[in-house]
């Protein structure tokens, strides 16, 4: 039997069938949609990262009493770095598997999936969604670490000079700040310098350098916006 | 019943698929048409007898009609039959290989340095069975791409659509395939000469 004639007769005896066009469709969709959703995932990772790093405040790390190292690596969000490198890996395959994906080397496809995760991440980060995604989360998930938990445990050491909270009253020399703890302070400022962001009146939130003088005395050497740079910006609200 | 080459012959492969899928005996022109050269290509990358190389294509054949509406319209119709048949070879060539009929020996850089087995004629110029025992013993990633760029004289874009590769890695392996193969080929002329 001719060999064409062979193959035909299978398909016929087999009753082997064209396998549907939506199956190809969809496997299609969902490659393109895990890569679009791994993208996004890895975006909002790095937007919670961006904001972690701007919560740090990496100038006023050097002043404190531990090292700059230290304290960097304590306020690290692990679990979106954790996050980000699992989107990442996941948009990787799916542009892998998508139909035209095998023409890009890995370098590339990492790259691309990158470039959009940051790009995405750094607007969600501006227009401040990732400051109220890890509000969200904290508020929601028990089990969660928020960076703002991290960071008021970094700055409710008087003893080792890290205090903050909101100012309560001020007057020349001295102000009264109630810490995130709920204690009143009443807190020297007279020979202190303040950042320029800084507006000393009732309601800021700051967080001060210095040296515990009292049971609630505290001599500020250092005020800074308790947000970080760019915090208030970032806000709108100035 | 298959459709006579005449009547296929005045078709191009879009309208095989098309009409294949409104009345499979059109499947056949595909067949036809394509069954010397993927006939050719499989043995040269299997090295298995004809009657088995047929089997290969068939079984190919049905899983391209399997999957014809999945053909992409963006490739080359024979870069997308040439995959499959490339996928089915490959499969058939590690199932023998890992049911020990045919061992494949682990490459090792520095092997082709050695003496050769079995021993080359006097001739410099290297023929066709001298050229197919070298190429069975380079792995398969590097005796794939130079069937296809050398043997089937494919381009690089077309290399990779067979291959599902990149086609800067296309031409890499390409380059170190060829460095091996030259440097077998080297040992054969010392062998040959001493």
């Amino acid at each position: 039997m001719d060999p064409s004639e062979k193959l035909i007769s299978a398909i016929r005896e087999k009753d082997i069938r064209p396998t549907p066009e939506w199956r190809f469709r969809l496997k299609e969709i969902l490659f393109t949609g895990s890569f679009l959703a791994a993208a996004a995932l890895g975006a909002l990772a790095f937007s919670i990262i961006l904001f972690a790093i701007q919560q740090t405040d990496f100038n006023v790390l050097g002043h404190l009493s531990h090292s700059r190292l230290e304290l960097f690596l304590g306020l690290l969000p692990l679990l979106w770095i954790a996050c980000l490198i699992l989107a990442l890996t996941a948009a990787n395959y799916g542009i892998r598997h998508s139909k035209k994906g095998y023409k890009f080397t890995l370098a590339r496809r990492a790259g691309y999936s990158a470039a959009l995760s940051l790009l995405l991440g750094t607007a969600f980060f501006i227009t401040g969604g990732a400051q109220w995604l890890e509000h969200a989360f904290a508020v929601r998930v028990s089990l969660y670490d928020s960076i703002q938990d991290k960071k008021i445990r970094l700055w409710s050491m008087p003893e080792e000079g890290q205090l903050a909270g909101e100012i309560l009253q001020i007057d020349p020399d001295r102000f009264d700040l109630r810490d995130f703890n709920g204690k009143s302070w009443t807190v020297q400022y007279d020979s202190a310098w303040v950042a320029p962001v800084v507006l000393l009146e009732k309601g800021e939130k700051i967080k001060l350098v210095g040296v515990m003088t009292g049971r609630s005395q505290f001599q500020a050497g250092e005020i800074r916006p308790w947000e970080g740079p760019g915090g208030r910006r970032m806000r709108g609200d100035r | 019943m298959v459709v006579s080459k005449e009547k296929c012959k005045g078709l191009d492969d879009r309208e095989i698929i098309r009409k294949s899928l409104e009345e499979l005996d059109y499947f056949s022109c595909l067949y036809q048409r394509y069954e010397a050269q993927l006939l050719r290509y499989i043995r040269r990358i299997t090295r298995v007898p004809e009657a088995e190389a047929e089997d290969i294509l068939q079984d190919a054949f049905i899983s391209i009609w399997k999957n014809l509406h999945g053909f992409d319209p963006g490739l080359k119709l024979s870069s997308w039959i040439y995959r499959i048949v490339h996928n089915q070879a490959v499969s058939h060539w590690r199932k023998q290989t890992a049911y020990g009929k045919k061992p494949d020996l682990e490459w090792d850089e520095q092997r082709y340095a050695g003496i050769p087995d079995p021993p080359p004629p006097a001739e410099t110029a290297v023929d066709e069975e001298t050229l197919f025992s070298l190429l069975d013993r380079l792995p398969l990633n590097y005796k794939e791409v130079l069937v296809l760029k050398f043997l089937e004289h494919m381009s690089y874009a077309e290399i990779s659509d067979v291959l599902k590769i990149p086609e800067g890695t296309v031409a890499a392996r390409i380059n170190r395939a060829k460095k091996a193969l030259s440097g077998m080929a080297a040992g054969l002329s010392v062998f040959a000469e001493s």
